[in-house]
């Protein structure tokens, strides 16, 4: 059976890899996104965009850059999860939904252990705008700060006034109970903050790391960012490396353009100024994010994600059906994930290579 | 002496970047020499001739007849003295560290509207984008001076990380107004969307023309009778009579965002 359709067709890959080369050359402006991918697919993918001057987003941008804002305009304290495992005596976890973003989380953080490091101490975990229910880990007690999501920014902003000892308009209850909670942050010998950017904004997490760095006068504070879907740190650092920039970036002039806004992948096309696009989503199939707009589309995507229009082609799951270099949230580094279950797919790599193999010459490469 | 022209001849069909395109940097070029420019920014190369009609003029002075939401930096670092009016929409980074000068534009604007401008007079008779005045990512400052008069609305983080100057929104404001602000003044005679109004502002004085909800960390200072708001409301008086008739009421003073030091404020009608 051929792993390759044509709007729901089943077509040979040969057939398939000519047919994007096609697309993709005829294209004045192509946009290579989704970016779900491992380190080598990502890095074909964005000498791709290069090669035809196009642009390269990933799909969970706006997670990672959100993070990102915080570093490269304001500043931020991070450390890794081990870090945090062996040394937190206080954990302050921030935003709802924290487990669907990082399953192994707690068990990572090893919340009902004893500290390794600094002194054996049992841990202090608070949890601010936790969801109804979900304040629950087995073997720690959970102190909770409600918030409900619009309430949130203004709970953090509260807490990091109190934390300085600044006045906050609230009712007396409330007020004491973020007063007690800023003394166990300021209390803490090494506090640490997690959060996800999926569940927060950019401006969340500059006032929560404005927070940790208003406690590192008198204490250590620092945090662990949960990073986005889709291998989406890992792919901002290849971008790096690559270009100088993270994804939301651009080849148009021949040279690496970033601007956040300009090349941002759902506006490049609904504006219309992409007139191609090459979607990659090896780990889950997730589907482009824009809506009714008929552009020639190829799409990279497991076996069964294949959409009803465009080209499709399959390939294998990063870590699972072919061995891959990763992000990996519980270390915070590059990992290589071996295959779980190998199958005779091609890496993202591989079919972007069969693409390129197919270019006319007078393409520059 | 007529203003140099530019008259619009066909839609563009990618994003152009009209920097080149600012009076001080036209000067003593001919008519041939400033259609040969590059504007595109894509493999498809542009030049002006391929999207303008040019008719030379009084350099000090550009007008464009015509616009797209597709015309980016417009206006970039123009200096005092230069103008620059467009009969139409312009697209991102209008006025983009402009040190000086004066743009108007009959149409709308994109997003990023006097990004780092050190001192433009920007006048937009039609509505602006998100991030007005604000830095691009990774820059740490916004708009450092001049003045924005928005006669229409505008988008979201209007004024993020405004250093200096004035941002006038006779329209509604978008989310996050004033986010981050480090110090400057705001003035939206409309409404202001969603809860976070000024978050994270430093020095920053916002004035909002109706009573409403701020967050925890605003606190209210009570109703005054400011006296330089007073001389303030007289010297926009010119230029926004909204503007300043709503200084120049008796204010409601609510000090904040005391996440960060307390010493912006936001000012509500009393």
């Amino acid at each position: 059976m051929s792993n390759a359709t044509l709007d729901g067709k089943s077509i040979s890959s040969e057939d398939a890899y000519e047919k994007a080369a096609e697309i993709l050359q005829a294209a004045n402006f192509p946009l290579v996104a989704g970016l779900g991918a491992d380190v080598a697919g990502a890095q074909a993918a964005i000498l791709l965009a290069e090669r035809l001057r196009g642009a390269f987003d990933h799909l969970a941008s706006r997670d990672s850059l959100a993070d990102l804002e915080v570093v490269r305009s304001a500043g931020i304290f991070v450390t890794t999860p081990n870090e945090a495992r062996v040394r937190a005596d206080l954990v302050l976890l921030v935003g709802p939904g924290l487990t669907g973003y990082w399953p192994a989380i707690f068990d990572r953080l090893a919340l009902d252990k004893e500290t390794v490091h600094g002194g054996k101490t049992k841990r202090r975990v608070l949890w601010v705008g936790a969801k109804r229910g979900e304040a629950k880990i087995e073997g720690v007690e959970v102190e909770t700060i409600p918030a409900t999501e619009a309430e949130l920014p203004g709970v953090l902003a509260a807490l990091r006034a109190r934390v300085g000892g600044r006045p906050v308009t609230l009712p007396a209850a409330a007020a004491k109970k973020l007063d007690a909670a800023a003394e166990a942050l300021k209390s803490a010998r090494f506090g640490v903050a997690v959060w996800s950017a999926a569940g927060l904004d950019s401006l969340m997490v500059e006032m929560l790391q404005g927070m940790i760095t208003e406690l590192n006068a008198t204490t250590r504070f620092t945090g662990v960012p949960i990073g986005g879907r889709g291998n989406a740190t890992g792919v901002l650092q290849t971008s790096a490396w690559m270009t100088g920039f993270p994804p939301r970036t651009g080849f148009g002039r021949g040279y690496p353009e970033h601007d956040t806004w300009r090349f941002e992948a759902s506006r490049l096309v609904e504006s219309g100024e992409a007139d191609a696009a090459l979607w990659i989503s090896a780990y889950s199939g997730e589907a482009p994010p824009w809506e009714d707009v008929d552009i020639p589309l190829i799409t990279l995507g497991p076996p069964g994600s294949a959409p009803k229009h465009g080209l499709f082609i399959a390939v294998g799951k990063p870590g699972e059906n072919y061995d891959a270099v990763e992000f990996a949230q519980e270390t915070s580094s590059m990992v290589l994930r071996r295959a779980s279950a190998p199958a005779g797919l091609p890496t993202v790599a591989e079919a972007i290579a069969a693409i390129s193999a197919k270019f006319s010459e007078d393409l520059p490469c | 002496m007529k203003p140099l022209l530019f008259t619009l001849k066909a839609e563009p069909d990618q994003r152009l970047d009209l920097s080149p395109l600012t009076p001080d940097r036209l000067v003593g070029r001919s008519a041939k020499e400033i259609e040969s420019l590059s504007i595109g920014t894509t493999r498809e190369s542009v030049t002006v001739g391929d999207i303008f009609k040019v008719k030379l003029g009084d350099v000090t002075s550009v007008r464009f007849d015509g616009g797209s939401d597709r015309f980016d930096l417009l206006g970039a670092k123009l200096l005092p003295g230069f103008a620059i009016h467009v009969e139409g929409d312009v697209g991102a980074q209008l006025g983009r560290a402009a040190k000086g000068g004066t743009i108007t534009v009959a149409g709308d604007a994109g997003p990023y509207v006097a990004s780092q401008s050190a001192g433009a007079n920007i006048d937009i008779y039609g509505d602006a984008g998100d991030f007005l005045g604000a830095p691009l990512a990774g820059e740490i400052p916004g708009m450092s001076g001049g003045r924005v008069i928005v006669r229409g609305s505008v988008g979201a983080r209007c004024g993020d990380r405004l250093r200096r100057g004035i941002i006038i929104v006779e329209g509604d404001a978008g989310e996050d107004l004033g986010a981050r602000a480090i110090a400057g003044t705001i003035i939206v005679l409309g409404t202001a969307e969603g809860e976070r109004i000024g978050y994270l502002n430093k020095r920053a004085s916002i004035v909002l023309s109706e009573q409403r909800e701020l967050g925890p960390t605003y606190v209210d200072c009570g109703a005054h009778n400011l006296g330089f708001a007073k001389l303030f409301a007289k010297s926009l008086a010119g230029e926004s009579r909204g503007a300043s008739r709503l200084l120049s009421g008796r204010l409601q003073r609510f000090a904040g965002d005391t996440a960060v030091f307390g010493k912006g404020e936001v000012l509500l009608p009393a």
